[in-house]
Formats: C-alpha cells, sequence, structure tokens
C-alpha cells in the first residue's frame, strides 16, 4: 500500500470518527470511562512520539552522535519546566542541539 | 478562535517541515492536513511513514490517537440536531481540538442556534485554511534548510513544549510517564505497533488509579 493510500484510509477513518455521533440515534450515549480518556490520548501519544523520534534519530549511533539530539531533548524539558512557556523548548533545545553538534564534530 | 490560531501556526509549520525532511513526497505528507486534519496524528502519520512502518500500523495508530473525536463528536451532537445532513457532514469534517472548543462554548452561552452555527463553522473554516497554509509554508521552506540545524528534532521539542506544562496533573504524569516508557521498551516491536500499544498503555494507566479508589460506600465504613 502506497503512502497515499495510507493517508487516505487514515483520512476516512478519521472523519468517519468524527461523524460517528453527529449521526448516531440521540439515545446511544458513549462510556463514561471512554469520555475520561479524552484528554489523555493527546498527552499519552505526544510521549510516545518523543520517544520514538528520538530513538529514531539515536538508536544505531554512537554515543558521541546520540549525544547532542538526546541532551536537547533534556535542555528543551528543563527550560520548560523553568519558564513555564511551551515555546521556550524549541528556544533552549534547538540552540542546545547545535552547539553540541558543534563541539563533538571537532 | 484568535488564541488557538496563535498556538496552531507553529505547530503546522512543524508538521509541514517534517513532511519535507521525511522519507514520502512532501505533498503526501501535507495532504495528512486535509484529510486526517489533527496535528497529533499527523505528526504520528508523518513520523511512522517516515521510518517504514506497516501501512495497518499507521492507520492505526492514526485512528486509536483520533479516538477523542467521537466524544467531540458526541458532546457537539445535540447543539447540531435539526441541522440538515450537509451541514452535519461538512461540520464534523471540520471537528477538531480547537473548532470543538470553541463551538460549545459559543453553543453553550448564546441559545441563538443559527449564530451559534455560523460562529461554529466561521471559526472552523478560518483554523482549517490557516492549517493549511501554515504546512504548506512548512513544507515548502522545510526541504530548503540545511540539515546542520537539526529540525528533525523540530517535532519532538515542539511536543516537549506541549507536554510539560500539563504534567502537574496526576493522571497527565502517569499517561505520559508509561507512555514514553512502554515507547521505549517497543520501539523494535513489529510494524511500528510500539507507539500504539505505547498510548493505550498511557491512557490505561492514568484511567487504572480511578477503579482502584474507594466508592463513597467503602468511605464511609471507614
Amino acid at each position: 500500500m502506497s503512502a497515499w493510500m495510507v493517508i487516505v484510509a487514515a483520512g476516512i477513518a478519521s472523519y468517519l470518527l468524527r461523524v460517528s455521533m453527529i449521526s448516531a440515534p440521540d439515545q446511544i450515549r458513549l462510556p463514561v470511562r471512554l469520555e475520561d480518556s479524552a484528554g489523555l490520548v493527546a498527552h499519552a501519544a505526544f510521549a510516545a512520539l518523543v520517544v520514538t523520534s528520538l530513538a529514531g534519530t539515536v538508536v544505531g549511533t554512537t554515543a558521541v552522535q546520540a549525544t547532542p539530539s538526546v541532551v536537547a531533548v533534556v535542555v528543551a524539558v528543563v527550560a520548560v519546566s523553568l519558564t513555564g512557556r511551551s515555546y521556550a523548548a524549541v528556544l533552549a533545545g534547538l540552540p542546545a542541539f547545535w552547539v553540541l553538534t558543534a563541539i563533538t564534530i571537532h | 478562535m484568535g488564541p488557538w490560531l496563535v498556538g496552531t501556526i507553529p505547530f503546522g509549520l512543524v508538521i509541514g517541515v517534517s513532511a519535507a525532511e521525511a522519507n514520502i513526497p512532501t505533498f503526501v505528507g501535507w495532504l495528512t492536513g486535509p484529510l486526517i486534519y489533527a496535528g497529533s496524528a499527523q505528526v504520528a502519520a508523518i513520523g511512522m511513514l517516515d521510518g517504514g512502518a506497516a501501512p495497518t500500523a499507521v492507520i492505526l495508530t492514526a485512528t486509536i490517537i483520533n479516538l477523542r473525536l467521537v466524544i467531540y463528536s458526541a458532546a457537539i451532537a445535540p447543539y447540531w440536531r435539526g441541522t440538515p445532513l450537509w451541514w452535519r457532514l461538512i461540520g464534523g469534517y471540520l471537528l477538531v481540538d480547537p473548532s470543538f472548543t470553541v463551538g460549545v462554548e459559543r453553543y453553550s452561552r448564546d441559545s441563538d442556534r443559527e449564530r451559534g452555527h455560523a460562529h461554529y463553522l466561521g471559526g472552523a473554516l478560518v483554523l482549517w485554511s490557516t492549517w493549511l497554509l501554515a504546512i504548506g509554508v512548512g513544507a515548502a521552506t522545510g526541504a530548503a534548510l540545511p540539515d546542520w540545524l537539526g529540525l528533525h528534532l523540530l517535532v519532538p521539542l515542539y511536543l516537549v513544549g506541549v507536554i510539560v506544562p500539563s504534567l502537574g496533573q496526576p493522571g497527565v504524569r502517569r499517561a505520559v510517564a508509561t507512555a514514553a516508557v512502554v515507547a521505549a521498551a517497543g520501539f523494535s516491536l513489529p510494524m511500528h505497533l510500539g507507539l500504539a500499544v505505547a498510548i493505550a498503555a498511557g491512557v490505561g494507566a492514568a484511567l487504572l488509579p480511578a477503579t482502584s479508589r474507594p466508592t463513597a460506600s467503602e468511605r464511609s465504613d471507614r
């Protein structure tokens, strides 16, 4: 299956989820547990995406090659924790990556 | 909708850049915008396709991430009763976190449904067009930027910025910690299923303590 078809299939599935309850009979109600999970899915997905993105970058590389990416993410976590600002993650993380890459190359 | 747009534009740019960097046609990455139209699922789909994940794993993961849309759909459905089918199909297509929040907020404080519908549709269309434009700009510029910029880190860093401020909530903390650990442990799972398993484990871990909490009758026994 090509990337095109995968995106189209995922898009159709997403659309069906969107209109599922809009077009359902009024008496159909969602389980409470499912409603409780709504706010948690995005956070769990984001955490899993961070880890898999990072793992995809560093797995198969040497410790020296992996260090800039790993440290950049750690710096981002610390920066956001200290400032409470979401944008601090990119503003602190990317420069940390650039500096460490420059150091490890030389 | 204004504050939502401010947060949406950088995320759209990041997704566009990741689409340009990924090992798939850039236009296919951009297409996740109008077709999947939900940032986190788009990031997952692009990342997994880039990593060579099996098609079923990509579709499954995007669907799991977007399961929350069923809840949005159920919550907004009462306000759309009596509207024509075409309205519900178009309104449903535009249903995503910001449009849902802005729409329900307006419906709940304004009894004039027609004005509420106009507010929802107007805001949702502005969001949709801004989102697609932001992804397009990111995709167009991302491919031209040099490798040393480390743009492959843009998505994880952006997501760190979204996650960390929410860690004060115990449920979110459990979901994040569990999902991160399971994602690391399941990184080598076949078909890249680790992502879907990690999300399910994270949500499960966050909900689990609620079932072990003492019930009202148990508390009164003490």
